[in-house]
């Protein structure tokens, strides 16, 4: 019979139980998507962050001096935090003389790894280099792929008036060699100004084989808090331990260090800490955001529900008259918004799921995989909220009086 | 006979408006009894109380040896589905159930539903070939009859009618209260029925009249 | 203090279960042969622990909750079968006071042996005498309470029958999936997922299952669920659960007694209504024995770890310096378990331990490692754990040096006996240890 009773009072007044039924997909579908994306977007953010380069850097520890080697690179995969390394680019900067068609002029040449394959035993294979760390190059070309061509900054190219397809011949102590540009490159920074060739050629150009200016490392870090700020060397031995443990920049360019004889590895600050904050600021945004929307979803629906009580209200009456106690009021009612929830939150599912891969579709350019424990949570979010939000109704509906609701 | 209603200075007030003044009555098991009197009179106020739908200032109030005054909310809901059956004036039938689930919804109030018991009732009041039509489809006369079908359902020893013919013509009004009588001489429960109408009050076996929430005149009707 | 938590659900389905049993049995009799009953168990355990010793007290009260938990699908397919025929009234005669107190008496052994097991101690011998006393008095204490408790439940609530068998036997099971070592669910589902794989094997070899490379992809994607590892979990928690929903089911589908015999509708219909709301109250038992069940299947999945670490044994040299632990003395070290030693030299102390690594090969480590605090190890299974950092080490790398290993000290198997030098033991646990811990000291 109860069953009958809803299934008519559903049947009879549409517009009122669809008004429920929506607030309560909107609600469970907001959560779910919002839930979906934060932890997708944890990792989507730190990716993104990552595009604005490294965040360590490595060298020399003498100075200009001294020089790292390159045969120590391969090692930067094989550290503690080998997981973690998301990139690495090595430089060898020297002051040469340009020549083009146009003219000559004195400059910066940097030797790099621009995307090279890096095989280190026990390791998976790898791409490494400047493709890697600094992928927010624009470049007008393509990246080197012989040992004779380079790619150009484009205040220089501009100068020299060299575009993709022109010959640069670059002087340094005597010696002598000719690139082909293929590429142009604008960064908005002092990479700009310079001619980026194949670290090998400069380093046989330059005289100084196996040498190395500086890294740059690009690294997944946790977000730095005060224990991560310590001081190292003055920990207790368990902090150090602990310390060594957690993926903070400064433990990681530590390990970098380690392996890179006669380096010093700085994490660059401005990135390591505004990406720890921003992701737990998102986080916590998140989870407010979830918490609003759960919270006026069941506003909605007990606005609409204390409407639809209203008119309702004679019906309850009679129910009443008719020998009702609270229970089976409560029985009726609560059946209902159990259906109701039920089945807003299958739906609020399937709609957040939507949500969800639309919202990291335009905002990160990616798909995402809803997690399967978001399917109970939509279920667990519908209830939470339509019994929320029949609080109130139910308690009006068990306080009325049926003299008073039928005389009139 | 046994009283089915007794009542010792029974009153109650809306504030400083005395509605009913202190009221002695006694209904005897099987009785057919009329009140009478112009709106405001209290005739309602009284129904109410006898039906457990209101609870009394003061006095004292018995049904069936029950104290009405002494019952908790559920404890009158559980007195109103085993012994009152209430039929009104505007029917009050659910709007979205049809008329056989208008009935079996006071059966699953009361205890469980079971259709062919609520079929029954239906065609004893003579609506057994409107059984799936909704309130909104039937005539005055019809849902009056439905909500006696549903009053009588659960065998209450009292049936309680507030100004059941009010609304219907001439017709009608006949048709409901041949019923009524019909009912009552099977089953032989009491009836308590406000009224206005002194043709409807002549059905019954005694009439009071009342006035300003006072009883002024007792009448013994003939039955015809 | 910490002793006494372990058994406090055991004790409490003991409190939930020994009301029941007077309520439904004999009442006052039946709780004190419970509680007689209890500290007969705990007793007996104990004993069987002291002077048996090894996996034998735990082999017959495994055997036996075994058997009850047959039983009760036993007891569920009769009472399905049943339902249909009989009206509660007549399958239900009031137990004989003899049969009662045995069945109360036979529960209070098996409930007092199980809450024991939780105490034994995991490197075998007794409990000892004041927690097993304590346990004993509180068990008792807690039955004779509890009776008393029980009038207060209200008598419509009380199971009788069969759902009361239902209620004795999972709370058992709850009683019995805390101790490790009598857990049912995970074999019962470990034999679930050999036999699904079994049978699905028996249908590749009888080529019911045409090995086709035209095969449909989704049909062996079907196929392969068969072999998932959560297979055996599923199985094992419908094995686990279906006796009860069984039951449920046969008093769910229980003859209401008849009221054609009543002319008036309005009575016929409460008295009715009155017998399904009863019905559904017979329900709270076995509802109650599957929240048991629950409550067994998540110990049994995720037990609370204890680790295996014994009490380290000191040893001496012989005058040659050299330290001789017999493979087969007072410890078997071929058991496949860690076992410490302790050894002193003069005010130089150091600790090690023996064990035979699934590879066969009996190795001595240090019980430190290079890098951590010599906190010393434990086994969890297949796996040593460092107490410090809490790293898991696999059995098969234990004796080889690195990382957070345990630091392989040489020895030589000389016949029947492992044979170290006292020296070199003490040399390299101080080595080890000075270097850990210096870092300790540095910052304080």
């Amino acid at each position: 019979m109860l069953i009958r009773i809803l299934k008519s009072s559903f049947l009879k007044r549409p517009k009122p139980v669809l008004l429920v039924l929506l607030s309560i997909v909107m609600g469970s579908a907001v959560a779910t998507a919002f839930l979906g994306i934060s932890g997708e977007l944890s990792h989507k953010m730190a990716l993104e962050l990552r595009s604005y380069g490294a965040n360590i850097v490595l060298e020399p520890a003498a100075g200009d001096a001294g020089a790292l080697k390159s045969d120590d690179l391969p090692k930067i995969k094989t550290i503690f935090w080998k997981h973690n390394i998301v990139g690495f680019a090595p430089y060898l900067f020297g002051q040469v003389d340009f020549s083009s068609a146009a003219g000559r002029q004195r400059g910066v040449l940097a030797g790099t790894w621009f995307g090279r394959p890096l095989q280190v035993p026990g390791e998976p294979d790898s791409i490494q280099g400047v493709k890697v760390t600094a992928p927010w190059w624009e470049l007008d070309g393509r990246w080197p792929e012989t040992p004779d061509e380079a790619v150009i900054g484009a205040g220089l190219a501009k100068r020299l008036k060299l575009a993709p397809g022109s010959d640069i011949v670059a002087t340094a102590a005597g010696k002598e060699r000719r690139f082909r540009i293929v590429g142009v490159a604008s960064t908005g920074g002092f990479e700009e100004e310079q001619l980026f060739a194949p670290l090998a050629e400069v380093q046989a150009l330059l005289n100084k084989p196996g040498q190395l200016s500086r890294v740059l490392v690009s690294a997944l870090t946790v977000p730095m808090d005060d224990f991560g700020r310590k001081d190292p060397s003055r920990m207790t031995r368990e902090e150090y331990e602990k310390w060594y443990c957690t993926a903070y920049v400064t433990s990681v360019a530590k390990g970098v260090e380690e392996v890179m004889s006669g380096s010093r590895a700085k994490p660059i600050w401005q990135i390591a800490s505004a990406e720890g904050a921003l992701l737990k600021k998102l986080d916590s945004l998140m989870l407010l955001l979830t918490g609003i929307a759960l919270f006026s979803a069941a506003c909605a629906v007990s606005s609409s529900l204390m409407a639809a009580m209203a008119k309702r209200s004679p019906e309850i009456a009679l129910m009443k008259t008719m020998g009702a106690d609270r229970l089976q009021i409560a029985a009726i009612f609560l059946g209902e918004t159990l259906v109701i929830s039920v089945i807003g939150g299958l739906l609020g599912y399937l709609a957040g799921d939507r949500l969800a891969v639309v919202i990291s579709r335009t905002v990160f350019d990616s798909t995402v995989t809803s997690p399967l424990w978001l399917f109970p949570t939509a279920i667990g979010a519908a209830l939470v909220v339509a019994l929320a939000g029949s609080a109130a109704p139910l308690k009006r509906a068990l306080a009325i009086e049926p003299v008073r609701v039928l005389k009139g | 006979m046994a009283a089915i209603i007794e009542t010792s200075g029974l009153t109650r007030s809306y504030g400083d408006i005395c509605a009913l003044k202190p009221l002695d009555l006694c209904v005897p098991e099987g009785e057919w009894l009329t009140v009478m009197g112009h709106s405001g009179s209290g005739k309602s106020t009284l129904l109410n109380l006898l039906g457990g739908l209101d609870r009394p200032s003061g006095g004292s109030i018995h049904v069936r040896g029950t104290d009405l005054a002494t019952l908790s909310e559920d404890g009158l809901a559980r007195f109103r589905r085993d012994c009152v059956g209430i039929i009104f004036q505007q029917h009050h039938l659910i709007p979205y159930l049809t008329a056989l689930e208008n009935v079996m919804m006071s059966q699953y109030f009361h205890s469980v539903p079971d259709e062919a018991e609520a079929r029954h009732a239906l065609e004893r009041v003579g609506l057994g070939h409107r059984l799936k039509n909704r309130p909104g489809e039937l005539s005055g006369g019809e849902q009056q009859r439905v909500c006696i079908a549903r009053a009588i359902i659960n065998s209450p020893r009292l049936l309680l009618g507030d100004e059941p013919t009010g609304n219907l013509d001439h017709k009608s009004t006949t048709m409901v209260m041949e019923l009524l009588r019909e009912l009552r001489d099977e089953e032989r429960f009491s009836i308590v029925m406000v009224t206005h109408n002194q043709e409807v009050a002549a059905w019954g076996d005694r009439t009071i009249h009342m006035d300003d929430g006072c009883l002024v005149r007792e009448e013994r009707t003939k039955s015809c | 203090m910490l002793t006494a938590l372990k058994v406090i659900p055991q004790l409490l389905c003991w409190a939930v279960l020994v009301p029941v049993m007077c309520r439904s049995l004999t009442g006052m009799s039946t709780a004190v042969a419970a509680a007689a009953g209890f500290v007969a168990g705990v007793a007996g355990e104990n004993l069987l622990l002291a002077y048996v010793g090894g996996e034998l007290p735990f082999r017959p009260l495994r055997g036996i909750c075994g058997v009850i938990f047959l039983l009760l699908w036993g007891a569920s397919v009769w009472a399905l079968y049943r339902s249909g025929s009989t009206s509660p009234e007549s399958g239900q005669p009031t137990p004989s006071p003899l049969a009662s107190g045995a069945a109360a008496l036979g529960t209070g052994v098996l409930a007092g042996a199980l809450t024991l097991c939780r105490l034994a101690p995991l490197e075998g011998g007794a409990v000892r005498l004041v927690p097993y006393l304590t346990l004993a008095c509180a068990g008792a204490a807690v039955a004779l309470g509890a009776a008393y408790a029980a009038r207060f439940l209200p008598q419509r609530l009380v199971p009788r029958g069969i759902p009361l068998v239902a209620l004795v036997v999972s709370a058992l099971m709850l009683m019995a999936c805390s101790v490790q070592r009598l857990d049912l669910f995970s074999p019962l589902s470990m034999e679930v997922m050999k036999f699904v794989h079994d049978f699905v094997h028996q249908f590749f070899e009888s080529m019911l299952i045409p090995d086709h490379p035209f095969f449909r992809a989704d049909v062996w994607g079907y196929i392969g669920l068969l072999f998932g590892d959560k297979v055996g979990l599923w199985g094992g928690l419908a094995l686990w659960y279906l006796p009860v929903l069984l039951i449920a089911l046969s008093l769910r589908l229980e003859r209401l007694p008849s009221v054609a015999h009543i002319r008036q509708g309005a009575a016929r219909r409460k008295l009715l209504a009155s017998f399904i709301h009863e019905r559904r109250l017979r329900l709270a038992a076995p509802l109650l024995a599957l929240v048991f069940l629950t409550g067994a299947a998540y110990q049994s999945r995720f037990p609370a770890t204890e680790y295996w670490d014994p009490k380290p044994v000191e040893v001496s040299a012989n005058p040659a310096g050299q330290i001789a632990i017999p493979k087969k003395g007072e410890i078997d070290l071929e058991d496949g378990k860690l076992h410490k030693f302790s050894y002193r030299q003069g005010s130089r102390e150091a600790r090690f331990f023996v064990m035979l690594t699934p590879a066969g090969q009996l190795v001595t480590t240090l019980d430190a490692c290079a890098i951590c605090q010599p906190e010393g190890y434990g086994q969890a299974g297949n796996a040593v754990i460092c107490y410090y950092c809490r790293t898991l080490i696999p059995l098969e790398t234990v004796g080889k040096p690195g990382g957070c290993n345990p630091v392989p000290v040489p020895c030589s198997v000389k016949g029947d006996a492992v044979v170290i030098d006292g020296m070199t033991l003490v040399n390299t646990w101080e080595s080890t240890v000075q270097v850990t811990a210096h870092g300790k000291g540095m910052g304080k």
